[in-house]
């Protein structure tokens, strides 16, 4: 069963438990997923090494899949780290979860557009 | 006509009352977080000693330096036993390219007791009170002085039009230093200028891969580690560190900063782990992430070690001993 997209809360650092929930269900989500999966910092004030460490082996994961990885900042100040440690030239960043949501929901349309009704035939080896 | 000239920085020093001129070092030590970009030095330039340097053009030999955030302390009293007619007060809020003498000249033909500076965008923080303003005369009351009333009342307004920024905007201040380094306004880097708009001081380490894009400036007992670009509009001040790849562009670094290896610093202001955007004033603290703190500066660090006796570190808050200080130590609040 796939789904358009998935939005996971980013855990707080003091939850060590919900760290451990969130990348596995990060891993489900990037396997199921149709789409994007939206990681969402709304409620972080700041982020300290473990969260980077923890974003790092998100993206990590994210790579050479066809699900991408979007983030939500949710301040202000989350957004100026995320940009300060590069991130949003690897992934990309919303400000907002509307915002995040508004821009998939634009891209999933605009790819089923370009969707080709049948299916392209790879050129056989001579 | 017997002038005195009172500078008052933002209140948080931690220094009391009021003290002569000569202590500049004992003031620079001050560490109240509000100082900071008051304070601390702007391409190298100590806007202190900036404006100390106007007011002694004047003849003003007497400077007088306060901490307090009143208009018009209790204290100004004292002067008048001095015998003292007018009083020059600058507060510590902006640069200005101001003729004081004019100043001066505007406020006695004025015949007004108080004449304060303001340009297009406001007040600059710069007044001459008559002594009859701050003496004991009935015609301003206890309370007006108190409350600091007698800067609204009976003022006249000084307008100026010449190069003013409110140093204590970051984004202002960042202005500043872009007018600097482009020749825009008399202020100049202090440092050796080593290529086209390029400006260091002294002691400073630059590798070899590291890349200066001017217009910029690189403070005293600065490292630019590997792969570190820096510039256009950037200043780095002294005894920072810029450690490998990290990019830091149209900022400034204040002193005693460390910026981690392969951050962006855009249009911002940096003071240790405090990180402010330029463009909204959002402050993000990069310190619990590990990517910027302070740090001890060098000098410091080996004067300790030298001398075998501890040295307090304005910019750290913080004492450095003879024991073993790491490289990048970082020093926790």
């Amino acid at each position: 069963m796939t789904t358009g997209r998935t939005i996971l809360a980013f855990p707080s650092a003091s939850e060590f438990g919900s760290r451990r929930i969130f990348k596995r269900s990060l891993r489900n989500a990037l396997r199921v997923s149709e789409f994007s999966v939206i990681v969402d910092f709304t409620g972080h004030g700041t982020l300290d090494h473990e969260d980077i460490d923890l974003l790092l082996e998100c993206v990590a994961q994210s790579t050479d899949r066809d699900t991408q990885l979007e983030l939500v900042a949710g301040s202000r100040a989350v957004r100026i780290v995320l940009d300060v440690i590069r991130i949003s030239s690897l992934v990309r960043v919303f400000n907002s979860l509307d915002e995040a949501l508004t821009q998939s929901q634009m891209v999933a349309s605009k790819l089923a557009r370009n969707v080709p009704a049948v299916p392209f035939e790879l050129p056989r080896s001579a | 006509m017997e002038l005195a000239a009172v500078v008052m920085v933002p209140s948080g020093l931690g220094f009391g009352g009021e003290r002569k001129s000569q202590a500049f070092a004992t003031i620079t030590s001050g560490t109240g977080q509000a100082l900071r970009s008051a304070l601390l030095p702007i391409l190298g330039n100590d806007v202190l000693q900036t404006w100390t340097e106007r007011i002694r053009k004047v003849g003003v030999q007497d400077i007088w330096l306060t901490s307090s955030g009143k208009e018009a302390p209790p204290a100004l009293g004292q002067f008048v036993k001095q015998g003292i007619e007018r009083l020059l007060m600058i507060k510590l809020k902006s640069y200005a390219e101001m003729d004081l003498d004019d100043l001066v000249r505007f406020h006695c033909q004025s015949g007004s007791p108080v004449t304060e500076v303001s340009d297009s965008r406001g007040r600059l923080g710069i007044s001459v009170f008559d002594q009859l303003a701050f003496s004991g005369d009935e015609k301003f009351s206890a309370d007006d002085k108190k409350s600091g009333n007698l800067m609204n009342r009976n003022c006249t307004q000084y307008p100026f039009g010449g190069y003013a920024k409110r140093i204590l905007s970051p984004r202002e201040r960042q202005e500043l230093i872009g007018d600097a380094l482009t020749g825009a306004c008399e202020m100049r880097p202090a440092g050796e200028q080593i290529a086209e708009r390029v400006w260091v001081g002294k002691d400073v380490s630059l590798a070899q891969s590291a890349k200066i894009i001017g217009p910029s400036y690189i403070g005293d007992r600065a490292i630019v580690a590997a792969g570190a670009t820096i510039g256009p509009f950037t200043s780095v001040e002294r005894d920072c560190i810029v450690d490998c790849g990290t990019m830091v562009e149209r900022s400034t670094v204040l002193p005693s900063t460390y910026l981690g290896a392969g951050l962006l610093i855009r249009r911002a202001l940096v003071d240790g782990g405090q990180l402010e955007d330029l463009e909204d004033g959002t402050v993000a603290d990069l310190q619990p992430a590990g990517l910027a703190h302070r740090v001890t500066p060098r000098k410091l660090r080996r004067q300790a070690f030298n001398n075998d006796t501890p040295i307090f570190s304005p910019d750290c808050n913080a004492w450095i001993g003879t024991q073993f200080v790491p490289e990048f130590q970082q020093v926790r609040p």
